[in-house]
């Protein structure tokens, strides 16, 4: 296996775990999230400076998760108090006030970033394989949720609060709910780019990359775990595979994403339930 | 003064945003979706502006041109986009919308360059007025008159013709209006279109000030017209151009006391979230009882 | 007996006009009462003041002896109390089971982290198919819910009442919108409802099913109770009389 591959590898397992993260928050809880890329920010920054500090990889990451947590849940106690459309506004802004902030932060590095972030000590190809069991711990986590009473639970507060509330459940701390764990793990994401980039700057955590990672959701499918997580092995691979794409990035992910929102709103996961029933509909 | 300087400054960002923020909330409240796409709209008057003018030669074609043919882009997407999935929930349209405006910037890139368009002969830029001690430059005087006629025009049009009254019924009643026999489709078509001419003689102006256009010209300004149209309330044009206003002088203002913490682009969400918090409903929104 | 369902001297105005005023409502434990008054009396006040989505400006709702004045929705259902509404509301994506279910597992959505750590529905599915047997739904389980015709729509929401074992059900117009055969078909299962022990509140404006199942009447008008007591006697009294003149319905359900 190549430089390169491990390399690839590497990111296509952080991509999973932020879109399959992302797609709790949005799709499970219907909390339309545009601030994704935020909390992996804030974790990659956490996890940046604690190691730093500590030179402990377990505490680098640890931390990572609980600042994108600790972003999120404030973000989360947005949601409960403004309407939904009011809350992707607000989910938008968090992606500049995070890269407004760190970029006058000297602390932070302002706009030159973090650089010379110890490694992990685990090597190229160790911290591939610690990304990957990351990867698939959250693939399970998240198959767990959905069929959990949690789960079931959050299909209800996305569809309609109130009614959810006629039943006993009480939306806030749901949405909450979803906010804490999704970012937590977003952050977590961002802990574990810190170790394979060993360099961090605001640039990579801006809304763009936020609306990328939203992409992946719609096109696997809101709220479907493995189509989700296909959507981003499938979108982290295609501008490495097809050199067009990767010059042409965004346009091809935001046509890709209007295509697939007018065509089939529902992503893969809901024209692979089409296929294999079998009916037209 | 430079508190006076930081009024004009303010003030002539807020006549912007405001320009650009009419267009917004006439469509969220119509349709409760949030077209993100708009900067894409704003971006394109603003290249079609540097383009026709530096072909004719004449920066008043090129914002002419502008305001005629980004309303048929606006209302494009209106049809292709917005209209066949308007029985889904409004997330579905707003994250097309984004994708639209991801796709669009990316156009721009590849057609124009990443450096973008820089206008041959822009006098206007150039020539300074003093104006009571304070220098503005002819392009500011502009957008604060632009402003104004197309607000007082606005508010003409709504009060005064029939359209105009049939629209303004549409915007805030949907139901009722239809019950009276208004055409809500077509007050959908004119909402875009209203809003795409203006979003583009924003562009247009926005470009002239900078003196370049380039494919992140609709970026940030879209953005905080989003803030503006939570603060200004559902649909509310007159609440949009208060918030516009009251938004560029926190900004021009917000720098002195939180410049050193935050870039002026993020001062506009914090008043958003600061906003958010205290009035859930926005400045002029009413809480359901 | 002890009291499932007090309101103590509630008040609440909105916009100028004073919804409420000073409202004392106490029900018992197996009582069947009726609510009714004109429109604008303020019914659908009243109900939203006991579910929870309007706060009073004066004034306590208690449950079961409890002060629930202040408390969420979801918080007073797990206290007891089920609504159902009068523009249904069912989780429309989801099947007419998965609805039942919902509500029967509402302990186990409780709060998030019970809701995580379980994962078995076999009990809550076995008691939400025997719930839609009683409400006369049996055989409509896997229908999504939001293709339901009206009239069995309201016969899920009286089932998702019914899941949450409920002390009191708050009917809000639980037979508008349905046919004559419908609506017999909805009152019989109220009925049924109550004789199983469950106290009923019902608010409705056919006056003529209200009077015939109702064991106590109590009438609102103007933001006040104007009137409580037994059916008969209530209908003729003066003041009632008068809130309804105009209505004729009040004439038209003595015969």
């Amino acid at each position: 296996m190549s430089a390169y591959d491990v390399s690839v590898l590497s990111v296509i397992g952080i991509n999973v775990i932020l879109a399959v993260s992302l797609n709790m928050i949005s799709g499970f809880c219907g909390q339309i999230s545009l601030g994704h890329a935020a909390f992996y920010g804030a974790g990659a920054y956490a996890a940046a400076l604690v190691m730093i500090g500590s030179g402990s990889l377990p505490l680098a990451l640890l931390s990572g998760a609980v600042a994108g947590t600790a972003l999120g849940i404030l973000v989360g106690f947005t949601s409960l108090r403004v309407r939904s459309d009011f809350l992707a506004v607000t989910t938008i802004g968090i992606n500049f006030l995070f890269t407004g902030f760190v970029r006058k932060q000297a602390w932070l590095g302002g706009e030159m970033g973090i650089s010379g972030i110890p490694g992990s000590g685990l090597g190229a190809r160790g911290n591939m394989m610690m990304i990957l069991v990351f990867a698939a711990m959250t693939i399970a986590l998240s198959v767990y949720i959905g069929r959990s009473w949690m789960g079931f639970a959050f299909s209800a507060v996305s569809e309609d609060e109130d009614a959810a509330a006629t039943l006993g459940i009480n939306a806030g701390a749901y949405k909450l709910a979803a906010f804490g764990i999704g970012t937590a793990l977003a952050g977590l994401a961002g802990g574990l780019y810190t170790f394979f980039t060993q360099f961090i700057t605001a640039d990579a955590f801006d809304f763009i990359f936020s609306v990328m990672l939203m992409a992946m959701v719609v096109i696997g499918g809101i709220g479907s775990t493995w189509g989700v997580a296909i959507a981003a092995i499938g979108l982290t691979l295609l501008p490495e595979a097809i050199r067009f794409v990767n010059d042409y990035r965004l346009l091809v992910f935001g046509g890709i994403m209007v295509l697939v929102i007018r065509v089939a709103p529902g992503g893969l996961a809901a024209l692979a339930r089409r296929l294999a029933r079998g009916d037209a509909k | 003064m430079y508190y006076v300087d930081l009024a004009v400054t303010g003030l002539s960002f807020g006549c912007m945003y405001a320009l650009m923020a009419v267009g917004l909330t006439l469509v969220y409240g119509l349709l409760r979706i949030l077209h993100i796409a708009h900067a894409a709209v704003f971006a394109l008057g603003a290249y079609i502006t540097v383009i026709v003018a530096n072909a004719s030669g004449s920066i008043l074609l090129g914002l002419l041109a502008a305001i005629a043919f980004t309303p048929l882009f606006g209302m494009a997407i209106y049809r292709v986009l917005y209209q066949p999935l308007l029985s889904y929930r409004p997330d579905v349209p707003m994250i097309a919308s984004v994708g639209l405006l991801v796709l669009m910037q990316d156009a721009f890139r590849i057609a124009f360059g990443e450096q973008g368009v820089t206008f041959q002969n822009n006098v206007y830029l150039f020539e300074i007025f003093d104006i009571g001690g304070e220098r503005v430059n002819a392009v500011q005087i502009a957008i604060v008159v632009c402003t104004i006629l197309v607000f007082i025009g606005l508010h003409l049009f709504t009060t005064r013709t029939r359209i105009g009254i049939a629209w303004r019924a549409t915007v805030s009643q949907p139901k009722i209006a239809t019950s009276f026999g208004i055409d809500a489709e077509r007050v959908r078509y004119l909402c875009f279109a209203i809003g795409s001419a203006l979003a583009a003689l924003a562009g247009g102006l926005v470009g002239l000030l900078d003196n370049l256009v380039d494919p992140v010209i609709g970026y940030v300004v879209s953005y905080k017209a989003l803030a503006i149209i939570v603060l200004g309330g559902l649909g509310s044009v007159r609440g949009t151009l208060i918030a516009s206003l009251v938004l560029g002088l926190i900004e021009s203002y917000g720098t002195i006391f939180i410049g050193s913490w935050l870039n002026r682009d993020a001062i506009a969400f914090v008043a958003l979230i600061v906003l958010l918090l205290v009035r859930p409903q926005g400045l002029t929104g009413v809480r359901a009882p | 007996m002890s009291a499932v369902l007090e309101l103590d001297d509630v008040a609440v105005r909105f916009g100028g006009v004073q919804a409420l005023d000073g409202v004392k409502i106490s029900i018992a434990e197996g009582e069947f009462v009726g609510l009714i008054g004109p429109n604008g009396a303020g019914k659908t006040t009243l109900i939203r003041i006991v579910a929870g989505t309007v706060k009073p400006d004066r004034g306590r709702i208690m449950l079961a002896g409890r002060d629930v004045t202040g408390t969420s929705t979801a918080s007073r259902v797990r206290r007891g109390l089920a609504l159902t509404h009068q523009i249904v509301r069912p989780l429309r994506g989801m099947t007419v089971l998965e609805n039942v279910v919902l509500a029967a597992g509402y302990r186990r959505t409780a709060n998030p982290l019970r809701a995580l750590v379980n994962v078995e529905r076999r009990a809550e599915i076995e008691r939400a198919a025997a719930i839609l047997a009683r409400v006369g739904l049996g055989g409509t389980e896997g229908k999504l819910a939001g293709s339901l015709p009206l009239g069995q729509m309201k016969r899920l929401e009286v089932a998702r009442a019914l899941a949450v074992d409920p002390h009191v059900v708050l009917f809000d117009e639980p037979l508008a919108g349905l046919n004559q055969i419908e609506a017999a078909r909805q009152a019989e299962t109220i009925g049924e409802v109550h004789a199983q022990g469950v106290t009923v509140v019902l608010v409705e404006h056919n006056l003529e099913a209200v009077m015939r199942v109702s064991r106590r009447l109590i009438v609102l008008n103007d933001g006040r109770v104007i009137a409580d007591g037994a059916p008969e006697i209530v209908i003729a009294d003066t003041l009632v009389r008068e809130a309804y003149i105009g209505t004729g319905t009040a004439a038209h359900a003595e015969h």
